[in-house]
């Protein structure tokens, strides 16, 4: 008896029997559609976290100091020079700039509003990709000048003030006064909720208004995704030689921090795929038992086909095809509303509907593996059944 | 077609073997149409099943078709039942899932018989026992009489050196049991080698020679003069019904 012969007998008794053989899958339904739902989420979720990272740039870095090292730190780690230096020295860096940030209330005609404070140089523009409204961006000479300027997000400008113009209005900060001379475009990046708006000012002035003239971290830019790495080190080097020190700084890249994102998103994967395959498992159980209550039905029907001239490897094949088909039946079914299920989260949420079909692929081998480990001992069964004793059995 | 000699079989309980067969010499002529009869006990049963390499004898040689095989392996017997020998049971063992038409195709499927052919030889062995009209239907369909001759027409599918027909008229009234005999009979008369299981002395009637077993051992062998036609027997029934009426 071939294949194809053994798969119609299998349909036979499967659909002989359609509301048992529903539940019986049921099992390896829900499992096969939670794994490619899961699997579909995460990966929509990942493609979102990492189009955010592409967002800001997959070739920018940071640079601070190791506040964990033995020596105390002495505040002159990072000098505001050492960024022109870098980057003049460096033919890996686009653009580097000093980075202080505070949060602060800040003060404007109507209204008074926390803001994340960041002081810094022009090349910070080009860093984060920010993108200027009205006005204009920080200068050379600003910083050079110490010039009391701020350039402030378009949201926040209108918490403080309103109706009005704010472009040349004032911005108290602390005690000082600062004009604000440009606007930029709010960031609409999930990172980014919650968090405090910015306003931007030199970093000379940043230095001013706070008293305090150390630099906490660098901001770079490499010319390209792959220069990122020389780019950290050259970085490193020429700070560490210009400050006569040795593993004094830290640094990351965006690129560690997608790295560490797609961890996150891998194990959470990980874990809710086992819980599916726990489910699989359950309802590879399920047939297992209801293939043995089936040999257990179908004696007669052992014994009649023996007598006929089925060989043990005939009955064997008939019954251990009927829980590959079952279980595949329900893999098929599972897949139908795991895709089903990944749609709709993804309209729902607004990712894009990353199905997995090397999921799907695995999952329809998953369930037919089930199928052949769990039907073998019931097939083993029937297959083992004396014939005469068989067509004996009411 | 067949001979046994000297077939035996022990039956090892727990604590006591049970000789089933002491030692059973019999020989059928192809073409022959052979009952076995005895009472319960007599060990026809155990050699129906010999015959019928569902089991293997204990001591003894069995040759069915010029083949010897006492001392076949499982799936040689499978093949054997698959080829040489057509079952005809007393409950008719139909698979109550299955038309007539894929009951009877059943031990092609076994013998790798392709689908075309398939159809075919089992539609024509459904008419062969005059159930033209009846492919399609299924064993609950059908009555008794029916369903058994259901059952010839899957035993001759193959075209089996053989016949065995186990109490084939014992579910059935005695019309419809007449009629299986008269299809028997026809067979017989196209050539067909039957042996037949009955403790019905009318029955065993019908056929050419009874063979009569006792505590595993034959005790006679006689042969019928003039066996009972079952065509002729039917044609008074059917008066008689007539005549009611």
């Amino acid at each position: 008896m071939n294949l194809w012969e053994s798969v119609r007998v299998a349909l036979d008794g499967i659909m002989a029997n359609k509301l048992r053989s529903f539940l019986t899958t049921l099992g390896i339904i829900i499992g096969i559609a939670a794994v490619i739902t899961v699997v579909a989420i995460g990966q929509g979720g990942r493609a979102v976290i990492m189009g955010e990272f592409e967002k800001i740039g997959t070739n920018i870095y940071m640079v601070w100091v190791d506040w964990r090292a033995d020596d105390p730190p002495t505040g002159r780690e990072i000098q505001k020079e050492d960024a022109a230096i870098i980057k003049r020295l460096s033919p890996a860096v686009s653009y580097l700039a000093p980075v202080n940030t505070a949060i602060r209330p800040v003060k404007g005609s109507e209204d008074q509003k926390s803001a994340r404070l960041i002081g810094t140089t022009a090349d910070y523009i080009h860093i984060r990709n920010l993108e200027i409204i009205r006005g204009r961006f920080l200068t050379a000479q600003d910083d050079n000048g110490c010039r009391r300027v701020a350039v402030v997000d378009e949201e926040l400008a209108r918490e403080l003030y309103g109706k009005t113009d704010p472009i040349g209005q004032k911005l108290m900060i602390r005690n000082t006064p600062l004009v604000v001379v440009g606007l930029l475009k709010s960031e609409k990046s999930m990172f980014s909720f919650g968090t405090s708006k910015p306003v931007y000012i030199p970093i000379s002035t940043w230095q001013y208004v706070f008293h305090n003239y150390y630099i906490s971290q660098l901001e770079g830019k490499a010319v390209s995704r792959e220069e990122v790495p020389l780019a950290v080190e050259q970085t490193l080097k020429i700070l560490e030689r210009r400050h006569n020190t040795e593993g004094r700084y830290q640094s990351v890249t965006l690129e560690d921090e997608m790295e560490s994102a797609n961890k996150v998103t891998g194990i959470l994967t990980l874990i809710i795929s086992a819980v599916a395959g726990i489910s699989l498992l359950v309802g590879g159980i399920g047939v297992m038992n209801i293939m043995l209550v089936s040999v257990t039905e179908r004696v007669r029907e052992i014994g009649i086909r023996m007598a006929l001239g089925a060989r043990r490897r005939d009955i064997l094949m008939q019954f251990l095809v009927e829980a590959v088909m079952l279980c595949l039946l329900g893999g098929l079914v599972g897949i139908v509303l795991g895709v089903g299920g990944a749609y709709l989260v993804a309209k729902l949420a607004h990712w894009p509907p990353l199905v997995s079909w090397g999921t799907v692929a695995i999952a329809v081998l998953f369930s037919a593996v089930i199928g052949i480990f769990f039907g073998i001992y019931p097939a083993n069964k029937a297959a083992r059944m004396n014939p005469i004793e068989a067509l004996r059995r009411e | 077609m067949i001979k046994t000699a000297g077939l035996t079989k022990i039956y090892q309980t727990s604590s006591v073997a049970v000789h089933a067969l002491r030692g059973v010499s019999i020989e059928v002529k192809k073409g022959e149409f052979v009952s076995i009869m005895g009472p319960s006990g007599s060990g026809k049963s155990t050699l129906m099943n010999l015959l019928g390499c569902l089991d293997k004898p204990s001591g003894g040689t069995y040759t069915l078709d010029g083949t010897d095989v006492s001392n076949l392996s499982e799936d040689e017997l499978a093949a054997i039942r698959n080829r040489k020998i057509g079952f005809v049971f007393q409950t008719f063992n139909l698979l109550p899932r299955l038309t007539a038409l894929r009951n009877v195709e059943l031990p092609m499927l076994y013998a790798g018989v392709e689908p075309e052919e398939r159809y075919t030889r089992a539609k024509t062995a459904l008419e062969r026992v005059g159930l033209a009209n009846r492919l399609h239907h299924y064993p609950n369909q059908l009555s008794g009489g029916q369903n058994q001759r259901v059952a010839i027409a899957r035993a001759l599918v193959n075209n089996p050196a053989v016949i065995l027909a186990d109490e084939p008229t014992g579910n059935l009234d005695t019309l419809s049991g007449e009629e299986i005999m008269a299809v028997f009979q026809e067979l017989n008369a196209e050539g067909a080698t039957i042996v037949l299981v009955t403790h019905e002395r009318e029955i065993a009637e019908h056929t050419q020679r009874v063979l009569t077993l006792r505590d595993g051992l034959l005790q006679r062998d006689e042969q019928i003069k003039d066996p009972l036609n079952a065509k002729e027997i039917l044609q008074q029934l059917r008066n008689k019904a007539g005549d009611r009426e």
